[in-house]
Formats: C-alpha cells, sequence, structure tokens
C-alpha cells in the first residue's frame, strides 16, 4: 500500500514539474499563435509564394499583428475581416516603444515568438535593417508596384542603401513644424495668422532676432526648451546627421548642420529666450497652458500632446512651418517578420492597411500624418478643420510640410550620439558650462561610442 | 527512478538499493524539483551564458562572434563605465547609511515610545515599499524638476535654484531621496520584528542593576540586534549596486536622460549596451564585472558591520 502511494506521489510530482515547464514553454513563445497555425495549415505554408497570385486563401490563415501607441490599427482589421472570411488577425498593442522593440529583438533571437505582421518605430529602424535575413522582403511580394504612391524620402528610410530590399510599408509620418500661441504672438506686435507668422521667422535668423525682440518686450521665453529647438535644425541636414551613410563613420562633428544647430541652441539660451524645461515633463505642458513660451517646435503627432496638456488653450494655437525647411520626427513601418508562416497573406492585408482610403481614415480618428503626397491635395483630407488650433486647416500645414522634408540617413547609433549633444545643451543651460568644451565633450563621446561598432 | 531494484555492489548489505529512508528522500526531492528546474532554466542558464557572452561580440540579431577579453577591455576604457562605478558606489552610501539608521531610529521609537497606532504605522511604514517605483519616481520629478516644488521653496527661502536634472550633487541628492524614501519603513520594520524578539526580561534586569536608556541600548539592544543589522545593510548594499529605475526614470524622461554621467548607475550603464546600442558583449562584460563587485562589497560590508556592531555590544556572537 505504501509503496503505491509513494508511487503516485513521485508521479504527480514529476507531472507537475512536466506542466511547469510546459507553462514556461508557452509563455515564452505565448504571445501570438503561430503554433496553431502551423498545424493546421501545414499543406499551406510549404509553398505560401507559389500559390495563385491574388485570390482568397483557402483555408483559414490567423495572423498575429504587433502594434505600437494610438493607432486605429484594430478598427481596421476588423474590417478587413469581415470582407476576408478566411483570414483572422490577432492584434496585441504595446504603449513602451523600447520594450515593443526589444520583444522583436528577443523573438527573432530565439528564432521563435515574432508575430506575422509588426509594425516597426522609424528611431528603431536602423536595428533591424541590418537583420534582413529575418524578414520578408516585401519588394518580392509586389511591393514595386505601390512604391509610387508614397512619398519617396518615407519608402527609402525602409529600403536598403541600393533599394533592392524593402523592409517595411510607410505607415504615419513626423513632419516637424512650428506650433504656437497666436494670444501671445499678438501681444506682442508678431503677426498671428499662419503665414505672416511663418514669413516673419523663415530664415534661422529672423527666428534669432524675433525671438530676442519678444524676450526683451515681454520678458517670456519664446522657445519652450533646448532639445526640440535643435532638433528642428539638426533634422534639415542634408542625407546624414551623425553618421556617414557610405561607410557608417561618425562625422557629427563635421556635418555644417548638426554645428548650426547647436550654435543656434547655444545662441538661445545665452540671449534668453529659450527655458530650461524637461521634455516631457509635467511642468513642460504645464507651461503651454499657461502661456510660460510661445513656440513649440515639434512633429505632426505633437499635435496630440499639446491638446492633452493644455486643453485649456484651445483656439489660441496655430500650426506655422519652420524656418529654412522641414525635418521628419517619428512614423512606422509595417514589417513581415521572416517567421511568419503567411508572408501572402499578410502582405495582402498590410498593403490595404496603409492605402490611401485607410490613411485617411488614420488621420481622422488618430491625426497620424499620412504618408501618401496624392492626399495632401484630396478635398476629404485638406479640408479637414480643427478647432483646437482655431479652425485652421492643419492637414495643409502638415502637408507643406512633408513635402519639404529631405530623406536624411541615420545609422544605428543615432539616438545615443544625438544624446550626447543634447546633455551638453543641457549642460550649458542649467550649470552654465562652457558651450565649445561641451561640444568637444560630446564629440569624444560620440567617437569612443562609435568605436565600438 | 527507471531501474526499480538494484542491488548494492557491496556483498554484505543485501538490503534492497530503494530503502524506505531513500524512497522518502526521492519523493522530497521531486517534490522540491519544481524550483530547481526552473530555477536552472530561468536563473542558472542565463548567468552561465552571461559568462559565455561577455566573450562575443553580438547584437542580437547576427551571428555572435567571438573576440576573447575584448569587451572587458572596452568596458574597463570606458570613462563612462568608472564614472557609472563611482556613482553607484557613491548614491549606494548615500541612500543606504543614513537610511539604515534613520530606520534603526523609526523602529526604536515605534517599539518603545508608541503603544497606540503601532500597526497603522507599521502599514504607513510599509506602504512606500509596495508602491510602484515608476510611479514613486514620478511623483518625485516633479518634486525635484527644473521648476518643481523644492527648488520653489528653495527660492523661497531665498535660496538658488538647484539643478537636480544635471548638477553634480544635484542628481545624486535627488536620487538618493527616493531610495531612502522607498527603502527606510521597509528597514525599519525589519529591525522592529527584530527588536521585538529581545526578551524584555533582560531590559528588566538591566534596569535593576541600575543602567540608564543608553546603556541598555548599547548593550543590550544593538547587540543582539546585530543579525538583523548584518542583514538589513547587506540587503542595502546589494540593492544599491542594483540601482535602476530611480535614475532611468527620473534622468530618462525623454528616454535620452539616462546616460546622463551625473546619474548613470552601473545597471543603467549596462542596460544602455545591451537594449539601446545593442552591444550585447559588453553589457555582458559589466554585467560579470558588476557581480564580482558585488561580492566583493558583501564581504566587506560582513566585515564591518560584524566589526562595528561587535565592538559596541560587549558581547562577542
Amino acid at each position: 500500500m505504501k509503496k503505491v502511494k509513494h508511487l503516485a506521489l513521485t508521479l504527480a510530482s514529476i507531472m507537475l514539474v512536466g506542466s511547469l515547464a510546459a507553462c514556461g514553454g508557452n509563455n515564452n513563445a505565448g504571445n501570438n499563435a503561430t503554433k496553431e497555425n502551423t498545424g493546421n495549415n501545414a499543406a499551406s505554408t510549404n509553398a505560401p509564394a507559389t500559390e495563385e497570385a491574388s485570390a482568397e486563401p483557402a483555408e483559414k490563415v490567423e495572423l498575429s499583428f504587433w502594434t505600437l501607441g494610438n493607432v486605429n490599427y484594430e478598427e481596421l482589421a476588423n474590417e478587413y475581416t469581415k470582407e476576408h472570411p478566411n483570414v483572422t488577425i490577432k492584434i496585441q498593442n504595446t504603449g513602451d516603444q523600447t520594450a515593443h522593440h526589444n520583444n522583436l529583438t528577443t523573438a527573432l533571437s530565439a528564432g521563435s515568438g515574432a508575430p506575422d505582421i509588426f509594425q516597426l518605430e522609424i528611431g528603431f529602424m536602423e536595428r533591424f535593417i541590418s537583420a534582413q535575413d529575418k524578414f520578408y522582403n516585401l519588394n518580392d511580394l509586389g511591393a514595386k508596384d505601390i512604391q509610387a504612391n508614397y512619398l519617396d524620402w518615407k519608402w527609402k528610410q525602409a529600403s536598403s542603401i541600393d533599394g533592392s530590399f524593402q523592409l517595411g510599408l510607410p505607415t504615419d509620418i513626423g513632419p516637424t513644424v512650428v506650433y504656437y500661441r497666436t494670444d501671445l504672438a499678438e501681444a506682442a506686435g508678431l503677426p498671428s495668422d499662419p503665414e505672416g507668422f511663418s514669413a516673419a521667422i523663415d530664415t534661422w535668423d529672423k527666428f534669432a532676432a524675433v525671438a530676442k525682440a519678444y524676450k526683451d518686450k515681454t520678458g517670456k521665453y519664446f522657445s519652450d526648451l533646448t532639445d526640440l529647438t535643435y532638433n528642428a535644425l539638426r533634422d534639415q541636414s542634408e542625407d546624414e546627421i551623425y553618421f556617414s551613410k557610405a561607410d557608417g563613420k561618425f562625422i557629427g562633428d563635421t556635418n555644417p548642420q548638426v554645428k548650426k544647430a547647436y550654435d543656434f541652441t547655444v545662441k538661445g539660451i545665452q540671449e534668453g529666450w529659450i527655458s530650461n524645461y524637461l521634455l516631457w515633463s509635467p511642468e513642460w505642458g504645464q507651461g503651454m497652458s499657461d502661456g510660460s513660451f510661445a513656440v513649440v517646435m515639434g512633429p505632426a503627432w505633437m499635435a496630440g500632446n499639446i491638446k492633452s496638456n493644455a486643453p485649456d488653450s484651445s483656439g489660441k494655437w496655430k500650426i506655422a512651418q519652420l524656418p529654412e525647411g522641414a525635418g521628419n520626427w517619428g512614423g512606422s513601418f509595417i514589417t513581415l517578420p521572416k517567421e511568419g508562416k503567411h508572408p501572402k497573406e499578410a502582405y495582402d492585408f498590410i498593403s490595404w492597411l496603409v492605402n490611401k482610403d485607410n490613411q485617411l481614415e488614420s488621420f481622422k480618428t488618430k491625426g497620424l500624418m499620412p504618408s501618401i503626397p496624392a492626399l495632401y491635395e484630396d478635398p476629404a483630407f485638406v479640408d479637414f478643420k480643427d478647432d483646437f488650433f482655431g479652425g485652421q486647416q492643419t492637414a495643409v500645414e502638415f502637408g507643406k510640410a512633408a513635402n519639404r522634408v529631405k530623406p536624411v540617413y541615420y545609422g544605428p547609433l543615432h539616438d545615443q550620439t544625438d544624446t550626447f549633444f543634447k546633455n551638453a545643451l543641457k549642460n550649458v543651460i542649467e550649470k552654465k558650462a562652457d558651450p565649445a568644451k561641451e561640444w568637444d565633450d560630446a564629440v569624444k563621446q560620440a567617437k569612443t561610442l562609435a568605436e565600438r561598432s | 527512478m527507471a531501474e526499480p531494484v538494484i542491488t548494492s555492489p557491496h556483498a554484505e548489505s543485501k538490503r534492497p538499493f530503494l530503502t524506505e529512508q531513500r524512497r522518502s528522500r526521492i519523493t522530497a526531492y521531486t517534490f522540491i524539483s519544481p524550483f530547481f528546474i526552473l530555477f536552472s532554466i530561468f536563473g542558472l542558464y542565463p548567468i552561465f551564458f552571461t559568462f559565455y557572452l561577455s566573450f562575443f561580440k553580438w547584437d542580437a540579431l547576427n551571428p555572435m562572434k567571438f573576440v576573447g577579453f575584448k569587451n572587458y577591455d572596452l568596458v574597463t576604457s570606458d570613462p563612462t563605465f568608472w564614472i557609472s562605478f563611482t556613482n553607484t558606489l557613491i548614491m549606494g552610501l548615500m541612500g543606504t547609511v543614513p537610511q539604515v539608521m534613520l530606520a534603526l531610529l523609526l523602529a526604536v521609537l515605534l517599539h518603545s515610545g508608541m503603544t497606540k497606532f503601532k500597526k497603522t504605522f507599521r502599514i504607513l511604514y510599509f506602504m512606500p515599499n509596495i508602491t510602484s517605483i515608476v510611479a514613486v519616481t514620478l511623483v518625485f520629478s516633479t518634486l525635484f524638476g527644473n521648476n518643481g516644488m523644492i527648488n520653489w521653496m528653495l527660492n523661497g527661502l531665498g535660496l538658488d535654484s538647484v539643478a537636480f536634472n544635471s548638477g553634480w550633487w544635484g542628481v545624486k541628492i535627488a536620487i538618493s531621496t527616493m531610495v531612502m524614501w522607498r527603502w527606510t519603513g521597509y528597514n525599519a520594520i525589519l529591525f522592529l520584528s527584530g527588536l521585538q524578539s529581545i526578551p524584555m526580561d533582560l531590559y528588566e534586569a538591566a534596569r535593576i542593576d541600575g543602567a540608564n536608556r543608553r546603556q541598555q541600548l548599547f548593550s543590550i539592544t544593538l547587540p543582539l540586534l546585530k543579525p538583523f543589522i548584518i542583514f538589513v545593510s547587506l540587503q542595502s548594499t546589494i540593492g544599491a549596486l542594483q540601482l535602476f529605475t530611480e535614475p532611468y526614470v527620473f534622468l530618462g524622461q525623454a528616454g535620452t536622460g539616462s546616460t546622463r554621467q551625473e546619474g548613470i548607475t552601473m545597471v543603467t550603464y549596462l542596460y544602455s549596451e545591451a537594449f539601446r546600442n545593442g552591444f550585447f558583449g559588453t553589457a555582458a562584460a559589466t554585467a560579470v564585472m558588476l557581480f564580482l563587485v558585488t561580492i566583493l562589497f558583501s564581504i566587506l560590508n560582513m566585515l564591518i558591520s560584524r566589526g562595528a556592531v561587535g565592538d559596541t555590544g560587549g558581547k562577542k556572537a
């Protein structure tokens, strides 16, 4: 009797261990449903590319889709699956960019757990574009045919340098503009209509003069913070910013636009018209609402941040063009990791997801700025008026900015390198540090980092 | 488990291999094996993989490349690493030493002085520890902001604003304050449970012998509290060396500030090597060095706290 009891106990504990281990395994691979798919669709998975051209998939296909942030892709996916009953799309949304991309890195390096479809933010593009063997080349699936629909610079951000490999299809973009307070502009005797305001600051020298005059007259700051001021000029670089497109070498110290951006921000600090807020801090948001500064230079999606930070200032804001050109900050791409078993079905879906009608829909519901230039003349897009911005046709202004953006190459260490220069500026404004010495330190740090890659 | 009965190689013993004792041992080990199995998968394997990885260059996507000790070279020759090392030590001292003393004081107060609301105080002490660090840090970020409440108060007193976001000491003061706020109450509860384990008759006997409160504290309370003091300071040391969330969230509001030289710790350095720069090899080398440093400091800590507490008390344990 005792023997039996022991045996039962041992067996039970073995089973317990087994099930626990299984749990671990499942959770690991867990976030998506590729496992279920491989069983059911074994036949169709073997030769996905050789199937018939564009007919409905004969068998049920389930696609997992990792989306990032505030997008309307869930609604669009529901619409798509209504028209394509054999396709189901499982969406998993993450708010945290870094976690979102780190999850994919982990899944790709482990060889399992990646979704069929992945939304990739431009800031993380360089990390993945070098790992071409881990993704489907969208050119093989027909992306070449729709390339002409999209902004050229946006398309190229997700292409290999020779253009043969296309990692993702363009979604929204982040062309940079000037958000300004009309009430403060008027009070300081500046033109308050977008055309007039844009014209008053159409070169950076004019911008600085206007800013200094504003400060002298009102005693208040003109620009909100160092980071965004620096970004506005930095993003107007020609072709490359910190790294050379040809050999990936650090060139930040010789790029005249980087130096210009740095010197311009230093000038603003020294003349006292840039205030000392920290980007994304609650005080910064408070400053928008109580008018501590007159302008915020940022991308199209910054409109959402201004609205949520300063709801009480509705109607007082308008949008104007940046001096000397625009830059681009943010925006994503839809990619297909190679672990996915249904590239054709997935491609059919993503090319639909980012088409003209749906990008317009995403703009209307979530404010995502389309990457399809044809829309910028489309009445449905152009006539959209925003009460927060005093009834301004914001789409027109963003469209204008989008057409002024010149493509730049970032390089894998762009973000980290950028931090060194931002920190230098912060030291100048907060610690009254010597700008020249801070510049040299930033360059030195950037070079040390670049040597490691 | 496969073969039920095996005769022992020793001829004199005719007993079956699976004796009652052995069987119950096997049962026992099987029962606790889930821990060991899970630990070896999620604990041990990553540890050894880290050692292995520290000899390779790897970006987590492309193939690994063996580089020998180059990663250690790169890390030790990086001035930022040494800044992160000294920062960790300075913030460790600033965050733990006053904190452990304050915790002890609070515990003594709670133990002797207060008789009412003891439970309420205990809960209050513990609250900071169970609040999410990220939430705590965000609240403190507002307090320590350039135009935040603390600078506002300083200005009100006629003092200059402190650059808590970028000043060499400003950053450290802000971060250590967050650490202290979080751990003081927790440690006080640990000390309190230690104090409650000291038998009251010792104090009675001391009082009869004419010992005053101070003498009681140094001759009874502290020596008997020694194991708790060692435990708390050891735990705080290890915690201080692993400081990450507070500086990361406090300085990283734009996702960029976390590598600011004034507040970078060894773990933020490690994190940014791996997950921002994509240099997993140097990150692994940093982890190995952090491991060695932690061991070194734990030993030092044991020696110091043993010596210090042992000297104040008359009794050697």
